[in-house]
């Protein structure tokens, strides 16, 4: 029987070992062949322009590490269930070296399988994927898909660097190993010892008390040391998470089961016991499986959430539909242009001039702004009235104090304590004013937006009475804001403008205009922020699905054991799902605690409540994550069912 | 020794192996009555059906033909999860690989069939004592499986099965893994229990030395039984040899187990 015979043997009979690794390699290259496919797809590269190019590159980047590791890490989990296997080739006589090219020879050929199916099932699904993203972005045209040959030589080139690696780790898998250890691998596991009573309570402390503080610090990074604040949060969050499941949770299972006094009860005898045997060992991949479901739900909660808001965040920083006459006489004709066009074609619109008074001023108390930007202001002042007559819905402030907006700065300002005072100054006057109220978004498009103080009507003339005069009339600007009626017409309305313009380069400050690249932009990050978090979802979910399986295999033995003293499946699988609410719960429960605190701290680069939005992509995560605990709790019902 | 009570009672108890057409009948009509107190050997060479014949008796397995009844109840006509409960709360088993959970400690597997909590924590820590000073493993109760011998694992495990004072002990080649200190030590031990606590005890096992402890010792030969020795007043010795002489009409394997 020559080598390539065993091979085949061993594979045959080993399938039920195999299917595991294959399937994660045949879903590591679907995953891959996909985001290449997009990335060299034509019309993903001429509707996507240089932003999306570079998004889609780093992404490509990340997935490859992660498809890496994951495949890595599946080997590992791989070459140990078969390390009696491997013991016994050596125990007949082959050499090592000899069992090394057995074992290569087998990886190549079921990588091989898995590159070759993996990129078939990838042409199939890539469509799909194509047409999520295109609807995501906002184009609902026809979208033809074609087969690129660069994603599959792109595909091929990643997976046989992979291939390499895991034939590296096979090899030095072989050769570290010695005969005996190879037998004992499946029975290795560490046994829980007593901890040292004041180092260990000291530490399982420290590590809730580091999660604590990089909580608590997130509430208060706002201030100009905020780059080393993140880091000090995510140092201390991950270090904290990583004590918490190497120190803590055993320390907390240690005082629990000595409190038990020998008389553990099933189902802590097969939740509990085995948890802390294997703690130790678990800890590393817990750790990491936490921190990366904890940055896979912040990402697609931002992601989802800047989606979710792209309207109102636009609306907030472009209030009107369109607005003219920060560029003097140029910008009248075109605006005379642009509404004799809307009339042309019968767009109904609404046209309010707006007069605003350009001040100079200066914060009188310390407020976060003035930490950030220094004190000196330069304020518009803007009536209440004319903004009601525009469509746009203020209140009215009381007389003597003006409401503060800055879509730029809501994000600091939004925490400010109200009220504060400003004082208006002009060569010859000055004027307190009290900011009663910080509101959120502009009253005025950008790119003529800086702060804007919106006052009442009579304290505006009030106002404009005390400053302006003919030396200071140049403070004051007249502009028209154009708003569309009919809110299925916004989109001619601006293909109009932009016509009008005919200016490829010059930006454009129209609100229709900016919502559709807000929406292509954040349409491309929400799908891959939602690629990747399925990738990592789903290789986390893998991985410890894997682990479990693992274990099962290893515990059969005492299933088997527990059902001969008399204790039937109902009762064994009822101490098996306490132990998977745990191996599972936990990191979900830990990730998703972080990531609500990081959501929170990013916060302000929201103007609108992302409450839903991210409570929305968590759950949809917890869902995904739940199927593989389902999964694995299947695989040990059918161990237990089958071990007796 | 005077018997009263019928423990166990198997009548024309079968078990065939294998689908249609390749039929292997290993028990063939065995009759077999087990009274209370009594410490009963099963003998015979590899093949003659001794680990079915007490697999089918404990419950773990299930007969072709036949009925057992443990006490009063007719365990050939138990469901599934009645079998379960029955075993949990009536037998208690020693195997010959102790099948102790690595992951908990002696007395943590000790307490393991009384776990679902039905005995209160304080009787269950008084039988636990009794018990751990009985077969001299008190000290080890914090201990993990490998931090101890081969002998106190089969003791820890002889202790699980009398936990829930059990109405029969089946054991299953007990010593098959211990050297011949540690196993005599156990048989001594196990005979204490017998006949101190009167608990009756079914053990299986290949070697003469060892069934010389029992009470009655039964021979097995191709699924029948073949003959049986009591060993009524006789010392261990005397037993041992008449053993051994019907060891040697059985044929076998029986000169190797020396």
């Amino acid at each position: 029987m020559t080598l390539f015979d065993l091979v085949i043997r061993s594979m045959r009979k080993n399938i039920k070992h195999y299917y595991l690794y294959f399937f994660a390699l045949i879903f590591s290259v679907v995953l891959y062949f996909v985001f290449a496919t997009l990335q060299h797809d034509p019309s993903v590269v001429e509707r996507s322009g240089g932003s999306m190019g570079a998004a889609f590159k780093v992404a490509g980047i990340l997935l490859l590490f992660i498809a890496g590791i994951f495949v890595v890490y599946a080997n590992s989990i791989f070459l140990k269930r078969r390390s009696r296997e491997i013991g016994l080739y050596q125990l007949i006589g082959l050499t090592k070296s000899a069992v090394a090219r057995l074992l290569i020879i087998e990886n190549t050929l079921l990588s091989a399988g898995a590159l070759a199916i993996g990129i078939g099932i990838g042409i199939l699904v890539s469509r799909v994927f194509l047409l999520l993203l295109m609807k995501l972005v906002g184009f609902d045209g026809f979208i033809e898909l074609t087969f690129s040959m660069a994603a599959v030589t792109q595909t091929v080139i990643v997976f046989l660097a992979i291939i390499m690696l895991t034939s590296i780790q096979m090899l030095i898998a072989v050769r570290r190993t010695t005969l005996l250890g190879l037998f004992n691998a499946e029975k290795q596991g560490e046994h829980p010892k007593k901890p040292k009573a004041f180092r260990s309570a000291f530490l399982a402390l420290l590590g809730i008390g580091l999660i604590g503080f990089g909580y608590w610090l997130s509430g208060r990074m706002m201030n100009p040391l905020l780059f080393f604040n993140m880091l000090a949060v995510l140092g201390s969050t991950i270090l904290g998470t990583y004590l918490l499941f190497r120190v803590t949770i055993s320390w907390l299972f240690y005082q629990v089961r000595k409190h038990k006094q020998g008389h553990l009860g099933l189902n802590n005898s097969l939740s509990l016991a085995p948890l802390m045997h294997r703690m130790k060992g678990n800890a590393n991949s817990l750790t990491i499986i936490t921190v990366l479901s904890a940055m896979t739900l912040t990402m697609l909660a931002g992601a989802y959430s800047l989606y979710y808001s792209t309207e109102k965040e636009t609306r907030s920083i472009y209030p009107h539909d369109f607005m003219f006459g920060g560029y003097g006489e140029q910008d009248e004709a075109i605006e005379k242009q642009f509404t004799d066009e809307l009339d042309r074609q019968r767009i109904s619109y609404l046209y309010t001039p707006i007069e605003v008074l350009n001040l100079e001023g200066k914060f009188l108390e310390e407020t976060t702004s003035t930490k950030w930007l220094g004190e000196n202001l330069s304020a518009s002042i803007v009536s209440e009235k004319q903004l009601q007559q525009a469509g746009i819905d203020v209140e009215i402030p009381d007389m003597q104090s003006a409401y503060f907006y800055d879509a730029s700065v809501y994000w600091m300002m939004k925490t400010e304590d109200v009220p504060f005072e400003v004082e208006l100054k002009t060569a010859q006057n000055e004027l307190d004013v009290t900011v009663s109220k910080v509101r959120e978004g502009n009253v005025i498009n950008l790119p003529f937006a800086g702060t804007q103080l919106v006052v009442n009507d009579a304290f505006y003339h009030e106002i404009k009475a005390l400053f302006i005069n003919e030396e200071e009339a140049y403070r004051i600007s007249n502009f028209k804001a154009v708003t569309i009626v009919d809110k299925n017409q916004q989109a001619t309305a601006s293909a109009i403008y932009h016509d009008i313009l005919d200016n490829g380069d010059r930006l454009t400050f129209d609100y229709y205009s900016q919502y559709i690249s807000t929406m292509q932009s954040t349409g491309l990050l929400i799908f891959i922020a939602g690629f990747l978090g399925l990738v990592f979802l789903i290789s986390t979910g893998s991985i410890l699905y894997f682990k479990q399986m693992t274990e099962a295999e290893q515990e059969k033995r005492s299933y088997a054991t527990l059902r001969q003293l008399g204790f039937n499946v109902h009762d064994i699988m009822r101490g098996i799902v306490r132990k998977q609410v745990f191996v599972f719960g936990v990191p979900l429960l830990i990730g998703l605690l972080h990531s609500i605190f990081a959501i929170k701290a990013a916060s302000f680069m929201f103007m609108s409540d992302i409450t839903l939005p991210a409570s929305i992509a968590m759950g949809i995560y917890a869902l995904i994550y739940l199927g593989f605990a389902i999964l694995t709790v299947g695989y040990y019902r059918k161990t237990v069912k089958s071990a007796f | 020794m005077e018997q009263y009570k019928t423990v166990l009672h198997a009548q024309n108890v079968r078990k065939s192996f294998g689908t249609r057409g390749n039929v292997v009948q290993v028990l063939k009509g065995i009759d077999l009555r087990v009274m209370e107190g009594e410490f009963v050997g099963i003998m015979g060479a590899s093949g003659a059906g001794k680990t079915t014949l007490l697999n089918v008796l404990a419950t773990i397995d299930r007969t072709t033909e036949g009925s057992i009844l443990i006490g009063e109840s007719d365990i050939s006509k138990m469901k599934d999860r009645e079998l379960s409960a029955f075993r949990r709360d009536q037998l208690g088993f020693i195997f010959q690989d102790y099948n102790l959970l690595d992951t908990l400690t002696v007395k943590e597997n000790i307490l393991l069939p009384v776990s679902l909590g039905k005995m209160k924590k304080r009787v269950a820590e008084d039988q636990f004592n009794t018990i751990a000073n009985l077969l001299g493993i008190k000290e080890l109760a914090d201990k993990y499986p490998h931090e101890i011998s081969g002998g106190q694992k089969q003791r820890t495990s002889a202790a699980r099965a009398l936990i829930n004072k059990p109405s029969m002990v089946f054991a299953d080649e007990p010593t098959g893994a211990l050297d011949s200190k540690s196993a005599s030590s156990l048989l001594g031990t196990l005979e204490d229990v017998n006949k101190q606590r009167g608990v009756t005890i079914m053990m299986v096992t290949h070697d003469p030395v060892a069934s010389s402890y029992c009470s009655r010792v039964v021979f097995l030969k191709d699924g029948n039984i073949y003959s049986e020795l009591y060993r009524g007043d006789k010392t261990r010795q005397a037993f041992f040899q008449e053993i051994l002489k019907v060891q040697g009409v059985l044929g076998g394997d029986s000169v190797d187990a020396l």
